[in-house]
């Protein structure tokens, strides 16, 4: 039997070496986007670390400089040409937009939702829970036509607006089911006092019920903006000019070829905010993950 | 007080009606439930209707024809093709993350100093959009300099003749990389919330009658987890069935079909043929598929949320 001592220090390095492991594709995305474009795609050799590191692509994508003069600045004019539409601002901005709209609209909707399902009682409340649950298990892609349809005569197509409602759809049974749990840990005991000294159902969820629950709403909303600001196939069905930031990346990807350095760069930037924000909620992800079901 | 507002509600001559008050669930579930239904279950019947009818390519018409695209997509070998992919490829990737997660929260799972910061960055891929770890994937896999492609060749396990995304027979498995990437950590966070959630009783017992480690785990472990690793792979598993985003970016389905799932054969349909008709048909065949499946899971496996 291996000492104490050898046990735990191996279980250390494979600890390491596994997590390194999952690191390792994030590490190479963000070394590529500051790479020029002769050490993407050297056919020789792996470029590593022997490249001069250049902003050319952060400058491109997100602040819309052109390739050609930025390359005849530098003196490095390998790969230089192709249309300029690789100019992102305006999608982050959209993105921003309708990630932050989407993630208000559903709160707003969910936290009292999830209040009524936790404390009121009805008749066929289970099954209204399940058909919620049910919501969460529906594939987008069985409602994108009649969506993009629904979307043209309504004239949300193409439009912040209807990416903000598709998105807040395709979030609601996961908040209210998340929201229910955190309002399912605040004792009813707290509902009945205030009942008692005349309050309203409205007063007490307003003044008393939902001050307790801000970190579940904080936690919720971080999930749903993360959940809008990575959703695809809905942004790709839904619009041609307004674009998401996933879906404006896969369009860099061409027949002729891909821009590996705008692409990197690009999709560097758009993982930076849902780090931060995953990095805030540790404690509630698998909660959120798990549709309140599953509490650590 | 409620008393108060009832008198002065009476004295301007205006009661709400019972179900408008906040005692009753109607107002507080409005909302999500119109939502719900205007974009999601009106949609969802629109769809049906849709794959009843026929639309005819040249003049764009489209007529009733309930039984039209119904008998084409069970005769249509590309959707029994789909059918077989999405179930390899979710099968494949349950089994692989399943695994694969709970070795990891087992190798994760201690109070020791730096652990918790491992726990942390493991969470990460699981917030890159999945289109953007497809390119991630597709960058790495490229078959001329991508890295990883050119680390297998270099160890000889490859050869630089098939690159992985371009040939049929491996490409799907390329795509798999990605999602097995991205979703490994998804059931290491509910893996690991699990075994902390054990209780220490039983361990403490086993301990004393020399149980081995490996017996402790399969005798003790695995079955007071089952209840949450049924959750998870329903969870992820429906996730899987409606694959999109890695195989759109990553192959568009190619090489020829061998990478096509259901939901990426609906996209193909819709965006080159705009059979729109023969898209729902398809993309309701996918949820039906699902439905079927999970509630066959539910049933076998006894899951409560």
């Amino acid at each position: 039997m291996a000492s104490p001592l050898v046990k735990r220090t191996s279980r250390d390095i494979a600890a390491v070496v596994v997590v390194a492991l999952f690191m390792f594709p994030l590490f190479w995305w963000a070394l590529t986007s500051f790479k020029p474009t002769s050490a993407i795609f050297d056919k020789d050799r792996v470029v590593f670390f022997d490249f001069a590191p250049t902003l050319i692509n952060y400058a491109v994508t997100l602040l819309g400089k052109s390739r050609a003069e930025l390359a005849i600045d530098s003196g490095d004019t390998f790969g230089v040409g192709g249309v300029s539409s690789y100019d992102s601002h305006q999608t982050i901005i959209d993105s921003i937009i309708v990630a932050v709209g989407s993630t208000i609209l559903t709160i707003a909707i969910s936290i009292i939702a999830a209040y009524a399902l936790s404390r009121i009682r009805f008749r066929g409340q289970q099954a209204y829970l399940n058909w919620i649950l049910s919501q969460r298990f529906m594939p987008p892609i069985a409602i994108i036509v009649p969506v993009v349809f629904m979307f043209h005569y309504l004239g949300l197509r193409d439009t912040r607006l209807g990416l903000v409602l598709i998105d807040t759809l395709i979030n609601l049974p996961v908040a209210v089911l998340l929201m229910k749990s955190f309002f399912d840990d605040v004792p009813v005991e707290v509902d009945e006092a205030a009942m008692i000294d005349g309050a309203t159902r409205f007063q007490i969820f307003r003044k008393v019920v939902l001050p307790l629950v801000t970190g579940g709403v904080a936690a919720t909303a971080v999930l749903c903006f993360i959940f809008a600001w990575t959703e695809f196939l809905l942004s790709l069905f839904l619009t041609n000019s307004i674009r998401t930031l996933p879906v404006k990346i896969s369009t860099f990807v061409t027949s002729t070829g891909s821009e590996w350095g705008f692409i990197s760069a690009l999709g560097t930037s758009a993982v930076v905010p849902s780090f931060i924000f995953i990095l805030l909620v540790q404690k509630q992800l698998v909660r959120g993950l798990t549709l309140g079901s599953l509490k650590e | 007080m409620s008393q108060a507002a009832a008198v002065s509600g009476a004295s301007r001559g205006f009661v709400l009606p019972r179900f408008l008050r906040s005692e009753h669930p109607f107002p507080w579930l409005f909302p999500i439930t119109a939502v719900l239904l205007v974009f999601g279950i009106y949609p969802l019947l629109y769809a049906v209707w849709l794959s009843l009818h026929k639309r005819n390519p040249v003049t764009r018409v489209s007529l009733f024809d309930p039984a039209w695209n119904w008998t084409k997509v069970f005769a249509d070998e590309r959707v029994w093709g789909a059918i077989g992919h999405t179930f390899l490829y979710t099968m494949v990737a349950l089994a692989i993350e399943l695994v694969l997660g709970l070795l990891i929260a087992l190798l994760l799972d201690s109070d020791r100093k730096g652990y918790g910061f491992l726990r942390a960055l493991m969470t990460l891929p699981l917030v890159v959009p999945p289109a953007v770890t497809g390119m991630m994937f597709l960058l790495m896999l490229d078959g001329s300099f991508g890295v990883l492609s050119r680390s297998l060749y270099a160890t000889g396990l490859w050869s630089p003749e098939h690159p992985i995304l371009a040939t049929a027979s491996s490409a799907l498995f390329g795509i798999l990389l990605a999602d097995v990437w991205q979703w490994t950590p998804f059931m290491v966070l509910i893996m690991m919330a699990g075994l902390r959630a054990l209780p220490k009783e039983p361990y403490e017992a086993a301990a004393i009658d020399g149980a081995t480690a490996v017996q402790t785990f399969f005798k003790l472990t695995l079955p007071m987890l089952s209840k949450i690793i049924a959750i998870a792979v329903l969870i992820r598993g429906v996730d899987l069935f409606r694959v999109y985003d890695y195989i759109k970016v990553m192959t568009e389905g190619g090489p020829g079909t061998a990478t096509e799932t259901l939901t990426a054969y609906a996209g193909t349909i819709y965006f080159k043929n705009a059979d729109f008709p023969y898209a729902s048909t398809i993309a309701l065949l996918t949820l039906i598929l699902v439905i079927v499946t999970s509630s066959l899971f539910i049933k076998l496996f006894k899951v409560k949320f």
